[in-house]
């Protein structure tokens, strides 16, 4: 444990917090134990060390820049190279006697299953989603039930997740308001915690599909109550305009990147800087990638059904549910309208079944 | 004191990256790998681990030896082919497009020489023992490994001094780069725990670099793992 990387990975999670990579021991493993995947940021790690108390496993943490699965696999900082890596050079091939790894499939975006097969010999196969779930599935003899295999985002992870990528904006915010006018300094903690949890709370309600429509909308009705007013009394002593301004700003902070926080809803930010033309900040990429391509309707995610060989690897890995079988067992596009864009069954499939077809 | 951190900004630019790392390094790497050069003999076989823009491993086939030169990098590898057509030494530089972890496949004992610059601090500590580990194992009974990388210094105001360098352009290079690299420590150990004799270490940059020269022993001693 270590409290300065704890309270980083915690609060500062737009940052990496790396921890090394190699082989961590959870419980009393041994030779048939089995072997599960993660990334190397911090708080992940940590995480499951404390999930998994009572299991006896191998935790074969792989590169990822010190980033969560999700969005390194997304970035491509974690991927099939990070596995493959980890696999041989962590030293867990004279640990175990089998050769299977158990990949989170969050991952998928960046890990193929079938290269890191092909380049170590190891066979993989996807485990549930959460953390909470592995000892469950585990138990079940690796069988992972529905809800494993899908991302959710409740109200904890809603918190976690907004919290962990927000802090510092809010932080920074803060420390101007302390610095320039600190007699407001209150009022803005007071909105700030306010506004959080009403849209953090309530986000899966507020209508609009994307971040910023629901927060659009809040803002509609701030601005409502602003021009209301002027004429209706307020109370003298306190700054009701400024708060309600102050409100606005911070649905916004809050709200505009939403989809980028959870795994269930599509990044707003990325198609909004590609729409701009912007290709790229350093290595983050935005104009030109499939994924920001397919959210802003460049191209279209595109089935070949007579390629694919139904082997369900798509069906698999989509956090989300898009991909479904028919009542022939033959895989199809179900729920295209909820696709992400995290491209994970375009990175499974080896039959070039799925393809992200020019619009 | 000087830090080459900041080479992972100029990687995404493979056609300038040479000349733009000369320039900030006013002309060290340069010098280090004229080093390496000169201790190569014509008409050896050289494995270049992390081959980056096929600079070192064209000076090598100038010098007369052939080259079996690979990067993790597919831009990088790109632009390595497109030098050695420039120059004519396709026949004589193999450029291969591969990561470290992939040194499994090729054959042991098959090279005179294993040469890196700046790349073992590119890679995990895992991932640096496996590289150490199978340069050893494709070189040849008295072939040698020389590596050129940024190492931590030996005492402790050099390692600060090191520190106040680094950090600021470490910042810069990740905010923009997301990316970063990590000083080697006990190299010289490391290579003597693989079962080879440490030649020469040679330290520049404010004892912040070493360009190390390890040979395998003619009667291959156990190597440990």
């Amino acid at each position: 444990m270590n409290p300065f990387k704890a309270v980083w990975g915690l609060l500062f999670r737009l940052f990496p917090c790396p921890i090394q990579t190699g082989v961590v021991r959870i419980g009393n493993p041994g030779p048939d134990s089995p072997v599960l995947v993660t990334c190397n940021f911090y708080t992940t790690v940590r995480r499951l060390i404390r999930t998994l108390k009572g299991v006896d496993a191998w935790l074969l943490v792989a590169e990822s820049k010190g980033v969560n699965v999700w969005c390194a696999a997304c970035g491509n900082e974690f991927n099939t190279r990070s596995v493959v890596s980890a696999i041989k050079t962590s030293g867990i091939e004279d640990k175990v006697t089998h050769r299977t790894v158990i990949l989170p499939p969050l991952g998928a975006a960046g890990i193929s299953a079938a290269e890191v097969k092909d380049q170590t010999g190891w066979h993989t196969r996807w485990g549930p989603v959460r953390a909470k779930d592995i000892p469950a599935y585990l138990a079940a003899h690796r069988k992972r039930t529905e809800p494993m295999k899908r991302a959710t985002y409740t109200l904890g992870e809603r918190l976690d997740t907004a919290l962990g990528s927000m802090f510092p904006f809010y932080f920074f915010v803060a420390l101007g308001f302390l610095v320039f006018a600190p007699h407001l300094l209150g009022y803005f903690v007071g909105t700030l915690v306010a506004t959080f949890l009403v849209f953090i709370g309530l986000c899966p309600w507020i209508p609009g599909k994307h971040g910023w429509q629901k927060v659009l909308l809040l803002d509609a009705l701030l601005g409502l109550a602003l021009a209301a007013t002027s004429v209706w009394p307020v109370p003298a002593d306190i700054p009701v305009r400024t708060i309600l301004v102050m409100a606005m700003v911070l649905f916004a902070l809050h709200g505009g990147e939403l989809g980028g926080l959870s795994s269930i809803w599509a990044s707003d930010f990325d198609p909004f800087m590609a729409r701009l033309g912007l290709r790229s900040i350093g290595n983050t990429r935005f104009a030109g990638t499939t994924r920001t391509d397919l959210l802003i309707g460049a191209r279209v995610l595109t089935h070949y059904p007579e390629k694919c060989s139904s082997c369900a690897e798509c069906i698999n890995v989509c956090p989300i549910g898009v991909w479904d079988r028919n009542e022939h067992k033959k895989t199809f596009l179900a729920h295209r309208e909820a696709c992400t864009a995290c491209c994970a069954c375009l990175k499974q499939c080896t039959e070039d079944a799925i393809e992200a077809l020019a619009a | 004191m000087f830090s080459y951190v900041f080479m992972k900004l100029l990687e995404g630019r493979p056609e300038s990256y040479d000349r733009r790392v000369e320039r900030v390094s006013g002309g060290h790497i340069r010098a280090i790998k004229e080093q390496i050069v000169d201790a190569i003999d014509p008409g050896t076989h050289v494995l270049e681990v992390g081959c980056g823009t096929g600079e070192l491993a064209t000076m090598i086939a100038a010098r007369g030896a052939t080259v079996l030169a690979f990067d993790a990098s597919e831009k990088m590898v790109a632009e390595a082919r497109d030098r050695m057509a420039r120059e004519g030494l396709e026949e004589k530089v193999t450029v291969q497009s591969m990561a470290v972890t992939a040194m499994d496949r090729l054959d042991a004992a098959s090279f005179d020489a294993v040469v890196a610059t700046l790349v073992l601090s590119e890679l995990t500590r895992d991932e640096e023992r496996y590289a150490l580990r199978h340069a050893v194992r494709v070189l040849r009974p008295g072939g040698r490994l020389l590596l050129a990388d940024e190492v931590v210094p030996r005492t402790t105001g050099r390692r600060l001094a090191y520190q106040a360098v680094r950090l600021p352009v470490l910042a810069v290079t990740y905010l923009v780069s997301t990316s970063s690299t990590r000083p080697l420590e006990n190299l010289p150990e490391t290579l003597r725990h693989l079962g080879l004799e440490v030649l020469q270490e040679e330290r520049s940059l404010g004892d912040a670099f070493a360009l190390v020269v390890a040979r395998k022993p003619q009667q291959d001693k156990e190597v440990e793992a």
